[in-house]
């Protein structure tokens, strides 16, 4: 008799749920002056100076409130950053960003925090390397939503040249 | 500690990345009665169970409810912990402080988890804040892929010492029956192997693994009576870092971040000046391989900047003077919320002896766990073979 391989039975299933955030009090002013005025705001901790990005009610390591509003340059330096090569999905559209990208954390010149965005170059390593300045890229004013996808990108600032 | 607190017994199953022919209580079960056999004890003699997922991963919230016949849970105290990656390692510091107290005797710690029935790498991005970042955040990838990129840059290491710990994880698991992927691989094979988000490969990264760990934890009494060698939980951190930070990453800053601020606290309770000298052994949580060479340093079991020297010298082999994840690690096995429980299960297997093809060739009197996870926070676990140790 011939025996029959073991049937195993799994049930695909896909959930969509739909959320909405508050912003709150500190994000909706950063989100309203980028969207507004195109300025990048962050908050001073009063105790130990640490300018946090994105703005906080409370200073972690001091436990006191971020009272006093600071306005970042647009321009920072790249202290990481990725090639990625994986169609990973915005889980904001639930499309994939198409790869290869490159995104990186830039500290905004002022900032002792650092920003996650999207690098506009071309994906290649001899074209981007740690330390490199950036500037902030917006979306056109007409167009602005009030939402962290106002910043477009990060474009690196011409003339620049590899360190050896 | 109030009570001193041994693990007793232990089990898991062997890691893979299909596990279609159980569901998840049958999956947990397997490991339970592995823990119970190992410990000479039966689930009526268990006190309370804490059981350990990240159940947003498969879908299913609740799992403590849901899995009361595989846990064994049934008609006893019991809480569910979800933590992250440290899930495992939360799980054991919560049932050794209920030991701890006195509220129990025994206590049944299990970590779980069944990777392939969600999607980890989109569930994850409800890691991140919702308003900020999110849109990037649909993985660990990233993430270590920075970590990656900063390592070199500050350090000057080379994507040759990230291939070292892809291979030592990889052979230190062909050791290991349990371990996920057994892999003969060389220096070459890793460099060549797909690049997913750079300097991160293919082969630099853990696998998603479907698996379930459980220990068994009982009193000082309870324990000489009743276990032959009781492995002692000897001191327990845990640390936060800083929200949105993220600053693990950056591996030159200067900011005492979550994972030298516990290990500070963790060594001043045990008196650890040398840290490479005093512990047998490491399990470490590394998601990725430049992870593993950013704990040699934040454990300092070497200065900063210097970890990709110890791994170029073999000090962290199996056979080395500081081995670090005999087992294969979170490089060769990673079922979420049973990996941080493997590092202190793994840990306590070198320590009695018991670890068989991947056993350190060397006494093991003490051992060092970590666990990672969340947003950036870790538990660790100290270890030793006597309460002398």
């Amino acid at each position: 008799m011939v025996q029959k391989e073991q049937e195993w039975i799994s049930i695909p299933m896909t959930v969509d749920v739909p959320f909405r955030f508050a912003a709150g009090q500190y994000l909706s002013k950063f989100m309203i002056e980028m969207r507004d005025n195109s300025k990048i705001y962050a908050v001073k901790c009063p105790q130990c100076g640490r300018v946090q990005l994105p703005p906080r009610i409370v200073c972690a390591e001091c436990h006191v409130k971020n009272d006093e509003w600071v306005e970042l340059s647009h321009e920072g330096t790249l202290v990481a950053f990725t090639i990625m090569y994986l169609p990973l999905t915005d889980p904001t559209t639930g499309k994939p960003h198409e790869p290869p990208f490159v995104y990186g954390s830039i500290r905004l010149d002022g900032s002792t925090s650092v920003l996650d965005h999207f690098v506009n170059v071309e994906p290649d390593m001899d074209k981007i390397w740690v330390g490199m300045r950036c500037r902030l890229v917006l979306r056109p004013q007409e167009n602005r939503i009030g939402d962290l996808s106002d910043i477009l990108y990060f474009d690196t600032l011409p003339g620049q040249v590899r360190p050896k | 500690m109030k009570r001193n607190v041994a693990i007793i017994g232990g089990g898991q199953t062997y890691h893979a990345a299909r596990r279609h022919d159980v569901d998840q209580a049958e999956m947990v079960n397997e490991a339970v009665r592995r823990a119970l056999d190992d410990a000479g004890t039966t689930i009526d003699e268990i006190d309370a169970i804490l059981l350990g997922n990240m159940e947003f991963f498969e879908g299913v919230h609740m799992t403590d409810c849901w899995l009361v016949h595989g846990t064994g849970v049934y008609g006893k105290p019991g809480l569910k912990i979800t933590t992250g990656g440290t899930v495992g390692a939360t799980t054991v510091c919560a049932g050794a402080h209920h030991v701890a107290s006195g509220l129990f005797d025994k206590v049944l710690c299990i970590g779980f988890e069944k990777q392939e029935e969600g999607d980890t790498g989109a569930i994850l991005s409800g890691v991140a804040h919702p308003l900020w970042g999110r849109s990037l955040a649909g993985a660990a990838l990233g993430y270590f892929a920075m970590m990656g990129s900063s390592y070199m840059a500050n350090w000057g290491a080379t994507e040759e010492h990230s291939a070292m710990v892809a291979v030592k994880a990889r052979q230190n698991a062909r050791k290991n029956p349990y371990a996920h992927l057994k892999l003969d691989i060389t220096i070459e094979d890793a460099l060549n192997s797909r690049m997913l988000s750079y300097p991160i490969r293919m082969l630099d990264m853990c696998p998603a693994s479907n698996g379930a760990c459980a220990v068994v934890l009982a009193d000082e009494k309870t324990a000489k009576k009743r276990c032959k060698k009781p492995v002692w939980i000897r001191a327990m951190e845990t640390a936060h870092n800083e929200q949105f930070e993220l600053d693990w990453r950056f591996v030159d800053t200067k900011r005492l971040i979550f994972s030298k601020a516990c290990a500070g606290r963790l060594y001043k309770k045990l008196g650890v000046t040398k840290p490479a000298e005093y512990f047998d052994v490491f399990e470490v949580y590394e998601p990725a391989t430049w992870a593993e060479l950013v704990w040699y340093e934040d454990l300092g079991l070497c200065g900063p900047g210097e970890g990709f020297r110890l791994i170029e010298k073999g000090m962290t082999n199996i056979d080395g003077p500081i081995p670090v994840n005999p087992s294969g690690g979170v490089l060769s096995t990673n079922c979420i919320g049973a990996s941080a429980m493997l590092r202190i299960w793994e840990a306590a297997l070198q320590i009695r002896g018991d670890a068989g093809g991947h056993q350190v060739p060397k006494d093991v009197r003490r051992a060092m766990t970590t666990a990672y996870g969340g947003t950036n926070w870790t538990v660790m676990t100290a270890l030793s073979k006597t309460l002398n140790d």
